[in-house]
């Protein structure tokens, strides 16, 4: 993991509180990440691992009422360095009584304004973002190309109307989307689902963003599509060089186009490293929960003999009541009887175990 | 080899859609053909994968098939029975027998009712029963599915993407069917989950003899719990064979492309260039582009590169489904 850092994030911990429960939900639980100039890196794990929230903790949507966040997330680009979430923690007050969260009082407006100052000339122009369902992230009431002008507009002030509707034409045939001076006039329910995510991707990029976040981009889309969007992303990734962040449950498509990936399990990582040595199937030194993910995946041999999947057993891990152990523990398959003790009641950090490679398990280190 | 569950002869389901009185009043009303003369069977205790890309009908198959949208024209035989014109009366002891699991886990599960009213109601619908053996039957049914019972007091909302669909497949078995349409089971599902649910469909169909109409877009899926697939393009299926041997030697240009298109496959990452100049002639899937002749020749590259045959595009010879070899059949002029 060598390079010039653009995002580092410290120790992420993004709550909601549960009132029924009278106990936070821990979406992200310590998350520790670097994203390098130039690199892309993926982001996997199963529903409810955290992967989502951890795109919108850096993004500063995470307003709710219930939300609370905690850590350091450090942004560096051209002319600007901060940290994301500065100083938001003053907004929250916590009360609790015998280990028990009882209340959380959160100054909701003055956490929005702060969010605001500290996101407002960085959101949509320095990171921008391609959401899961295209046809819910676009307007249903703007032609496509005045949408991606429109983001033009706000970001380059420079810029006159003609000007943008160029440079909005000029996305528009980046991302393939066929006569793109036709389409800049449909609306999003004129268009199939693999052109609204050109159109998104085209939006996304049309503010030349030093970051830009891709939110499970492929799923929800036929095969041909999606492995056709998969193509464009590749492609758009050695033309312009844009550091991602490919958050994604499809692991084939994660190790397309990722060079590093992290593991995410229960809200935290359980292993970080080269995307190529993590997600090779022959590769040995691994998390048990990375072994058993790519063993879920139906192979060659799987299909031609009709046999039965390897599955995970049990269920994501319920973030309220985390175990004091490894969180991975309930489902584990390689744990031996030497380190069972460790597993129940201690949780491992995550450590090198080659360069560039970060294992959360006792397998590993003793 | 055992007898066939279902047939489906012809199968044809047209949808109207009105644009406004004045269109209507000149006859301009536009018939959407979304499943268009369709025919196949299906025998006990096998599956029949359905696969195509969204909007080539295959849902709206399964739909008609359960009787849940009536059809155009064409015929619907379950266990040797035309069920195709039968009133809702005459359709309700039939429902005993096939059941659909339905693709949207959370408008298929009621919100407001406890995973036990979901069960308890599936299986008193049908049948008069009393208090201890709805019980007995609930826990019957939780084991066949692999559910704690702790989740009977739960609430829909309250469970996880692979419990939901484990409701849903209980609740299909509650009255005792042994016909199944699962309509996209897997997808919404993450791998290690869809890894569960693949393998107790598996299960039931060796324990309960059932059969299955399998719905998916995912093709290693359909390939790996189907004995047969059939692929639909554009309303009408365009292949038809053993699944091993559909994936294998597709015969029909869009089934290769399709099988080709899989994200993953080993080979694409060494035929690149060659894979990435044919998927750019790729065009889009429209379905009011007037077509004539074949439905797949403005996408086709074998039509692109035998020169634009008059064949393909002559709405005389437009191509049916023939045999090519044994027990495999395609709807192709040039077969591949």
């Amino acid at each position: 993991m060598r390079g010039v850092p653009i995002l580092e994030i410290e120790n992420l911990r993004t709550y909601f509180y549960a009132k029924s429960k009278q106990a936070f939900i821990r979406a992200v639980d310590g998350v520790n990440l670097q994203i390098n100039r130039g690199e892309t890196l993926g982001l996997v794990g199963e529903s409810g691992s955290g992967k989502s929230i951890t795109a919108l903790s850096i993004m500063g949507v995470v307003t709710a009422e219930p939300g609370v966040i905690s850590g350091k997330i450090d942004f560096k680009a051209e002319g600007i360095e901060t940290d994301l979430l500065q100083d938001l923690e003053h907004y929250v007050h916590l009360k609790d009584k015998d280990g028990r969260v009882m209340e959380v009082r959160k100054d909701c407006a003055g956490w929005q304004k702060q969010v605001e100052r500290l996101m407002g000339n960085i959101r949509g122009k320095e990171i921008s973002v391609i959401f899961q369902n295209p046809r819910s992230s676009l307007n249903p009431f703007i032609p496509i190309g005045k949408q991606i002008s429109e983001a033009i507009l706000l970001n380059s002030p420079g810029k006159n109307r003609r000007e943008a509707k160029q440079r909005a034409l000029y996305w528009l045939e980046q991302v393939k989307i066929d006569s793109p001076r036709l389409r800049f006039d449909s609306y999003p329910y004129g268009l199939s689902g693999g052109m609204c995510q050109r159109a998104m991707v085209a939006m996304a990029l049309a503010s030349e963003p030093s970051l830009l976040i891709a939110d499970e981009p492929t799923t929800g889309l036929d095969a041909t599509i999606q492995s056709k969007i998969v193509d464009l992303l590749q492609e758009l990734k050695s033309a312009f060089n844009v550091t991602t962040m490919l958050i994604s449950h499809d692991i084939e498509v994660i190790k397309r186009l990722s060079d590093s990936a992290a593991v995410m399990y229960g809200g935290t990582l359980m292993e970080y490293g080269p995307a190529g040595d993590i997600l090779r199937v022959e590769r040995e030194s691994k998390h048990p929960y990375t072994a058993a993910l790519l063993a879920s995946i139906p192979s060659e041999k799987h299909i031609k003999e009709k046999a039965y999947l390897q599955a995970i057993e049990g269920d994501v891990l319920d973030t309220i009541n985390t175990p004091e152990g490894c969180r991975f523990y309930a489902r584990c398959n390689r744990i031996t009887e030497g380190i069972r003790g460790k597993c129940q009641h201690h949780e491992p950090d995550l450590r090198e175990i080659s360069p560039g490679h970060c294992v959360k398990c006792w397998l590993y280190f003793d | 080899m055992g007898n066939s569950i279902l047939e489906v002869v012809n199968l044809k389901k047209h949808f109207f859609q009105s644009r406004g009185l004045f269109s209507t009043l000149r006859g301009q009303e536009r018939i959407i053909p979304a499943v268009d003369d369709v025919s196949f069977y299906l025998k006990e205790h096998e599956t029949l994968g359905l696969v195509g890309e969204s909007g080539s009908g295959k849902t709206t198959v399964g739909r008609t098939i359960m009787g849940l949208t009536p059809a155009t024209s064409g015929r619907i035989l379950f266990a040797g029975k035309d069920i195709t014109a039968l009133s809702a009366r005459d359709f309700r002891p039939l429902r005993k027998e096939m059941q659909m699991i339905f693709q949207d886990l959370d408008a298929a599960l009621n919100p407001k009712m406890r995973i036990r009213a979901i069960l308890k109601e599936a299986i008193s619908v049908h049948r008069d029963i009393n208090g201890g053996q709805v019980d007995r039957k609930i826990g019957e049914l939780l084991e066949q599915v692999n559910l704690k019972e702790s989740k009977l007091t739960n609430f829909p909302h309250e469970l996880s993407g692979g419990e939901k669909r484990r409701v849903g497949i209980a609740r299909a078995l509650a009255v005792g069917a042994r016909f199944l349409v699962a309509d996209e089971p897997t997808s919404a599902l993450d791998v290690s989950i869809q890894a569960q649910v693949v393998n107790l469909l598996k299960d039931l169909q060796t324990d309960l003899g059932l059969s299955y109409l399998f719905i998916s877009h995912d093709l290693r899926i359909v390939e790996l719990v189907s004995h047969k697939v059939a692929v639909m393009y554009l309303g009408k299926i365009v292949e038809m064979g053993l699944a091993n041997r559909i994936a294998e030697e597709p015969r029909h240009p869009y089934t290769h492309i399709l099988w080709s298109s899989l994200v993953d496959k080993e080979s694409r990452e060494a035929s690149r260039t060659s894979s990435g100049e044919k998927s750019a002639d790729w065009g889009v899937f429209d379905f009011e582009r007037a077509y004539r002749g074949c439905r797949f020749a403005p996408r086709c590259p074998v039509y692109q590169a035998r020169g634009r045959p008059e064949k393909c595009t002559n709405p005389s010879t437009e191509p049916h489904l023939h045999d090519i070899a044994e027990a495999h059949k395609v709807a192709c002029h040039f077969p591949l």
